[in-house]
């Protein structure tokens, strides 16, 4: 087996730019010029960042289970290099939201975690994506840690509907809280920048990071 | 959901710090790593 | 095919019994260790005997997983198996079905440490059976996967667990739940959902795993 040479770093850097751009433009839009929310008050402006992290995130869990699809079908390594990435810019981004649906929460609700489902579902998933990525580091042979990888991230992915189900379901016992609903005000124009902001910032991510899993690949093989 | 919650900033600006942060963090360590040796 | 493999699995088994007597002890003084940790408060006990025999349970499935590829890593028989033209699904599913049993066994062992420890004696035996057979089948599937890939690695103790655990919550959930409605009582009776919950775990993950066996122990 072998991989190709990694690509230049063009294209990245500039979506990069592009992105962490709009993001300072939504978030001084969010925090300085929307209205405050009639209840939540301030808090609900972390839905700016919030909401568009969540949103890349599925996005990029969808990305690695593709890549980990297509790694088992083709056996090309490139898409174990785009795997790599996936795992480490999901597994950031994950827990970038669960900080922010924490500090979100201790206002709100009054307590730092609640079994919210989302929430709950979000955090086993984090869990897996560790475990994953702790499974490359004890396996030296590249073919079978891609394969390995592909394998555990299918299981793990199909897991996480069934664990969003069965958590609303288990919560749905006790009182359910009012879930983290998108910004209810009509100041939808910050949100959809830093949308398009992280997820601009996110590609730019998975796509460096593929490079240097590539690098790193190709280092292994010689 | 009783009355209004009042005096979040600080809420705010922790997240979107730790936003920031872990954001440009990972961006500037991927840069560094990129440029090395070639 | 399946039922020489599931023969060969079983006759393993038998020969290292004594292992699971220690394995069973093991998940006793988990058990004890828990009434530890909470406390001498009776009535804490009982509401959450179900959640301490699963959690007792799933980690005594971690040895006995973890042990069930030994012998194949010993003598580095998973190569030679690799050569026979026997299909690997049987063998996976054989393994399978084999752990399941050990950990059908384990549960029911400690039904009796949970009800003397945590005072949650039931008259629901036979519910109480299904939910242990349906939730270990939940453990085993992608345990013996796990364990297949994690026998040939180092640090196998801690990756075996680090990757089953997130894994199986939603049937770690359902099983706590349903033991817990045997115990307690089922006045909605929500018993038959959090069953059929476990079931479609069971099925999703059984297919899945035997599906992917294969490549795991390619090459």
């Amino acid at each position: 087996m072998d991989i190709a040479p990694p690509s230049t770093t063009k294209t990245p850097m500039i979506l990069l730019a592009l992105g962490f751009a709009l993001l300072v433009i939504g978030s001084y839009l969010g925090l300085f010029v929307a209205p405050a929310e009639q209840y939540m008050g301030q808090v609900q402006r972390i839905m700016y960042v919030h909401v568009p992290t969540v949103w890349s995130w599925m996005l990029c869990v969808c990305f690695t289970f593709i890549a980990a699809v297509i790694f088992l079908f083709r056996n090309d390594l490139k898409w174990d290099a785009r795997l790599e990435a996936g795992l480490e810019v999901g597994t950031l981004l994950c827990a970038m939201l669960c900080c922010q649906g924490a500090i979100w929460a201790k206002p709100t609700w009054g307590v730092w975690w609640d079994w919210d489902p989302r929430l709950t579902s979000v955090a086993v998933l984090l869990f897996a994506f560790l475990g994953i990525i702790a499974l490359r580091q004890f396996v030296d042979d590249p073919p079978r840690r891609a394969v390995w990888s592909a394998v555990a991230t299918i299981i793990a992915s199909a897991d996480l509907p069934i664990v969003y189900f069965s958590v609303k379901w288990w919560n749905s016992l006790h009182q359910t809280q009012s879930s983290p609903s998108t910004v209810s005000s009509a100041f939808h124009l910050p949100l959809r920048i830093n949308a398009f902001g992280v997820f601009f910032v996110m590609v730019a991510f998975v796509m460096l990071r593929s490079r240097l899993a590539t690098r790193k690949l190709r280092e292994e093989l010689v | 959901m009783q009355g209004v919650v009042t005096g979040g900033w600080g809420f705010v600006i922790a997240a979107y710090s730790i936003t920031g942060i872990a954001l440009f963090g990972y961006a500037a360590w991927l840069i560094q790593k990129n440029r090395e040796r070639r | 095919m399946l039922t020489a493999a599931l023969r060969k699995e079983l006759l393993l088994q038998w020969r290292s019994r004594s292992q699971m007597m220690a394995v069973f002890v093991f998940g006793a003084t988990s058990l004890l260790l828990f009434s530890f940790a909470i406390g001498p408060n009776a009535a804490a006990l009982r509401t959450f005997s179900a959640g301490f025999l699963w959690l007792g349970l799933l980690l005594s499935s971690t040895l006995t997983l973890a042990e069930s590829f030994h012998a194949e890593m010993e003598n580095r028989a998973l190569e030679g198996l690799l050569l026979l033209p026997s299909n690997p699904r049987s063998l996976y599913y054989g393994k399978a079905i084999a752990n399941w049993l050990q950990l059908t066994l384990l549960g029911i062992a400690l039904v009796p440490v949970m009800v003397v420890l945590y005072d949650a004696g039931t008259t629901q035996l036979l519910t109480l059976l299904v939910v242990i057979l349906l939730g270990t089948a939940g453990l085993s599937a992608p345990g013996t996967l796990y364990a297949a890939m994690t026998a040939q690695v180092r640090a196998k103790q801690t990756l075996l667990p680090l990757l089953l655990f997130p894994l199986i919550v939603p049937a770690l959930l359902a099983s706590v739940k349903a033991t817990s409605l045997a115990i307690l009582g089922d006045p909605m009776h929500d018993l038959r959902n959090w069953l059929t919950l476990l079931g479609a775990f069971d099925l999703i993950y059984w297919s899945l795993c035997g599906l992917l066996y294969p490549k795991v122990i390619e090459e």
